[in-house]
């Protein structure tokens, strides 16, 4: 006869969670994601995570904390943007306090800097960027790991959410037109190089970047759970000022390099 | 023989006709029209319906009616 106590169902911090059926906690526990962004999207991407039992993340930016950060940055403050503290460090440590179960390892670098070899090591990437070069240099070596890539993006009130799972679905590169590559462009002189050059600042609010972010971090649940058949299979619209969603239909583009490479 | 759609704005809910022929792109089309609502020079994609255009796709491929409605989008690449 199982033995019960007053107060036994609290005891345990992922309890509620276990309630749900098709979350597999202990496959979750497991699963090893690297989180790429440790912005806006990505302060909100590492608390959904680690609160939802995501213990094993690798944290990376190269970027530091400054003022116009804390309007949307859970894991910042003041003395951050006074001292330039690098993201990931400060997310990183202040992420581990919600679960000391969690490991989080920071790395303060350019995504451009781990090749597919280094993806291959994670199980899920979550793409938590504010360009479209680095967007594409996740893709393609997220793909040709052969590795789950979760993007998410927002302007204002918008956002969007792409799931790619290789090699059945189509990628972020399938989704892009000449737009996209003329706004890359200007990042780089004809050489190749950065080049300075004033770019607009993206408006940015919290609302729509925790709804992107839990909506990130749900698939990122359905995939580690073995259930990507309920995952988001295109492209996911978010209109927050309407209140509206939409799922739009991507085809796999057999021109795109991903596709062209692993048919 | 050539086809008018309509073009929603989807920031702003304005609508504007296009008269389009068979060898129009899809980019063409945002490239005229974002021109047209003189909009940043960001990322945009073209949606119909539920299904999202690709750039190179030709307008005598895509089966457009007459006044059939399509719909330019933002395509939201911030997050810090």
């Amino acid at each position: 006869m199982e033995n019960l106590r007053p107060g036994m169902f609290d005891e345990d911090r992922m309890e509620r969670s276990k309630r749900i059926s098709w979350l597999d906690m202990d496959r979750i526990a497991t699963t090893k994601c690297l989180v790429v962004g440790a912005g806006a999207l990505g302060n909100e991407v590492i608390k959904d995570l680690v609160l939802s039992g995501f213990c094993h993340i690798e944290l990376v930016d190269m970027d530091h904390v400054v003022r116009s950060n804390l309007n949307r940055c859970v894991f910042f403050r003041e003395g951050d943007a006074e001292r330039k503290t690098m993201k990931a460090t400060i997310v990183a440590s202040r992420a581990m306090e919600l679960d000391p179960a969690a490991t989080i390892i920071s790395s303060v670098a350019r995504i451009e800097t781990y090749d597919v070899e280094r993806f291959r090591s994670f199980d899920l990437v979550l793409g938590c960027l504010d360009n479209i070069a680095a967007r594409l240099h996740v893709n393609s070596h997220a793909y040709s790991a052969q590795k789950p890539y979760i993007d998410g993006g927002t302007n204002g009130f918008r956002g969007k959410v792409q799931v790619v799972v290789p090699p059945n679905t189509p990628c972020l590169q399938c989704a892009m037109n000449r737009t996209h590559y003329r706004v890359m462009q200007k990042r780089f002189s004809c050489t190749g190089t950065d080049v300075s050059y004033f770019e607009p600042k993206t408006p940015a609010e919290i609302t729509t970047t925790s709804v992107v972010a839990a909506i990130q971090v749900r698939e990122a649940l359905k995939l580690a759970s073995g259930k990507p058949d309920k995952c988001i299979r295109n492209l996911m619209f978010y209109d927050g000022l309407n209140g509206t969603s939409d799922e739009l239909e991507v085809e796999i583009d057999m021109d795109c390099p991903m596709h062209k490479k692993n048919p | 023989m050539g086809v008018r759609v309509i073009i929603k704005n989807a920031e702003t809910g304005a609508n504007v006709a296009m008269d389009l022929e068979p060898s129009n792109s899809v980019q063409e089309i945002i490239d005229s029209i974002a021109m047209y609502w003189e909009k940043d020079a960001g990322a945009y994609v073209i949606r119909k319906g539920k299904k999202l255009l690709k750039g190179e796709q030709m307008i005598g491929d895509l089966g457009f009616a007459e006044n059939d409605e399509i719909e330019l989008i933002p395509d939201p690449e911030g997050g810090i």
